[in-house]
């Protein structure tokens, strides 16, 4: 866990400072969600944290590649594969830093509809949180949950359910 | 068969024979009653507790066909109202076509009825109509009650729930709940959309038609509207809809999730849960939707809230113990207490009368219903080895719980009674039906 969050830091300052950097040559740019010159609050509790980009009014970039993270059930932990596959995004998210994503929390069926919509939206922050201490800023991040609601795989049965449990990391297209 | 029927009416206009075939009269009756088919003796009661209503023809005051026709519909809606309420045994017969009041007494009496519903029915101009009831004491032979409604003819269920509700308010001194709607979300269009339903499964409507994802419909108490999470403009926003003026609008558009609400008794204020950028948490909402302020913190899960009927606490689930357990609170968020004890809770939902909180707990494979007893701080089980049974509701009168079960290998909507008796389907719906909420003083 050290180890990520020394990584994490250490990706931060990179983009800080290039950041920093963009903001003398052009400092008229001030889309949202790009980072601007100071240094964000990884902290969950902090309000830059809180601090979402709207999902009204929006695309979703059909062809970006980033990868699915899946739990097991009932549990918003990231482990194993996962963890690897966060870090790839990250790595992307990092490297193309005017993009926004939206991360989409799913359950699979075998939960109820309201416990469900609240643990999607945990998975979702989750993930987000991991995004931030790897070095996203938390500005760039929309979570929403869609429970159960939007399975990937309708098959009824374990396999099925894996496939359901999970976050998609999505770009977001402004209108 | 005419000659008959003349021989015989004129053997019972004299008066003198009336009165000495009495006893032969009403055995008739009863030879009657054995074979005709819509002469049935109904009983819900394994009591015997219950007062009997002899339910008779509303005789048709022009003699129209309409009328007729129309007098067997509505006396079915009532019928099956008064059966539903479970506070009567009904016996019906159509012996208002032909006798007078003294003779109908006394055949009433002869089924061991003690009261007798019964009226007229007029159409006039086509679509206007008059219903005037009639209720009888059997044993005094005295008028208790008589009512007149009017409405279009389309509207002829509505006026039945009408008269079956006064009629178990005079009886009981409860309000009846024949009026009461059930909101649901179905599937059948592949998109999730809002339905609501009269609860005798009758009147279905399709409220939204978003070709969204809509979820987890709440009645606002003694009102038409309801509130809902939509997706609509991809959001899960918090929405309210007045089912009388199609009319609707966004309450808590906050980014992230907005979601299951529970509007306090007064109206004034509601429980949502709001992620605002974090974890999902409780927080108090004033009626339009402007935080007042948060109840729970933290990074576990608290949601689905249900006010107490006094409006000074609320039931809700948290995952803070490891896993999905049902705790009350007050409305400041102080003096916490965990009800349940094992399994995954959800859907907790207070008791009209404050008494209970029925919920949904998985202990094994399956979903069940459950009632917390208060006062004596004790589980019933209530659904046993029928699929999932989630999403419970209170009836208004607290007497019933609709809910939603996958017994029949798809989720649809089921209504039982506080003991979990008398399960009944709700209605044949297309495709899945899911999260009942029953409309409260409707």
């Amino acid at each position: 866990m050290k180890k990520y969050l020394v990584f994490g830091l250490l990706s931060l300052c990179l983009v800080v400072s290039a950041c920093a950097k963009k903001q003398t040559v052009a400092p008229e740019d001030t889309e949202p969600g790009v980072e601007q010159g100071t240094a964000v609050d990884t902290n969950i509790d902090s309000p830059e944290f809180a601090e979402e980009p709207s999902i009204r009014d929006i695309n979703i970039d059909s062809k970006s590649t980033l990868s699915i993270i899946y739990f097991s059930l009932d549990s918003s932990n990231v482990s194993g594969e996962a963890l690897s596959t966060l870090k790839s995004n990250a790595n992307y998210l990092k490297n193309n830093p005017k993009v926004n994503i939206v991360i989409e929390g799913h359950c699979d069926e075998r939960g109820t509809t309201e416990y469900n919509l609240a643990l999607g939206q945990r998975r979702a922050v989750k993930i987000k949180e991991y995004y931030v201490q790897l070095g996203v800023s938390p500005k760039r991040i929309a979570t929403v949950s869609y429970g159960e609601e939007m399975p990937a795989d309708k098959r009824n049965n374990e396999a099925g359910w894996a496939k359901n449990r999970r976050a998609e990391t999505k770009v977001i297209v402004n209108k | 068969m005419v000659i008959k029927k003349t021989v015989w009416e004129f053997i019972l206009s004299l008066n003198f024979v009336k009165k000495l075939l009495f006893p032969i009269y009403c055995l008739f009756f009863f030879t009657v009653c054995a074979y005709a088919s819509n002469d049935v003796y109904l009983s819900l009661s394994s009591t015997g507790s219950r007062a009997s209503i002899g339910l008779s023809d509303f005789l048709p005051v022009n003699g129209l066909f309409e009328e007729m026709s129309l007098s067997r519909d509505f006396k079915d809606v009532l019928e099956n109202d008064l059966i539903l309420s479970r506070h009567f045994n009904v016996a019906i017969a159509n012996t208002s076509y032909k006798f007078d009041m003294d003779s109908q007494f006394s055949y009433w009496e002869l089924k061991n009825v003690s009261v007798l519903l019964t009226g007229s029915i007029a159409i006039s101009d086509m679509i206007k109509l008059t219903i005037s009831v009639k209720v009888y004491d059997i044993e005094s032979r005295q008028l208790v009650w008589e009512g007149k409604y009017s409405d279009v003819v389309s509207n002829y269920r509505y006026i039945a729930h009408e008269i079956n509700d006064e009629v178990v308010k005079r009886f009981t001194g409860e309000e009846g709940i024949a009026r009461s709607k059930i909101a649901f979300i179905n599937n059948s269009t592949k998109f999730k959309e809002l339905y609501v339903i009269d609860y005798d499964g009758y009147n279905l409507r399709r409220i939204t038609k978003d070709n969204r994802l809509n979820v987890l419909p709440k009645w606002v108490p003694n009102s038409t509207q309801i509130l809902y999470t939509s997706y609509l403009y991809n959001n899960p926003d918090l929405f309210l809809v007045d089912i009388t003026k199609n009319k609707r609008k966004a309450i808590s558009t906050i980014q992230g999730l907005n979601s299951p609400t529970s509007v306090s008794p007064d109206k004034k204020t509601m429980v949502s849960t709001l992620s605002r950028g974090v974890y999902p948490n409780l927080y108090l909402l004033s009626s339009d939707g402007v935080i007042i302020r948060r109840l729970t913190q933290g990074k576990y899960i608290d949601t689905s809230p249900s006010f107490s009927p006094s409006g000074r606490e609320i039931v809700f689930i948290s995952d803070r113990a490891g896993y999905p357990q049902v705790y009350i609170m007050d409305i400041d968020g102080v003096n916490l207490r965990r009800l349940s004890t094992k399994g995954n809770c959800d859907s907790p939902a207070w008791s009209p009368k404050g008494d209970k909180i029925v919920f949904t707990m998985k202990l094994d494979n399956t979903f069940d219903i459950f009632l917390y007893d208060l006062p004596k701080s004790k589980i019933i089980r209530l659904t046993e080895e029928q699929g999932n049974n989630e999403n419970p509701c209170w009836s208004q009168d607290g007497r019933f719980i609709v809910f939603s079960s996958t017994r029949s290998g798809k989720s649809e909507i089921y209504i039982m009674g506080l003991d979990g008796s008398g399960i009944r389907k709700l209605a044949d719906i297309p495709e899945s039906s899911f999260t009942p909420s029953w409309s409260q003083g409707l």
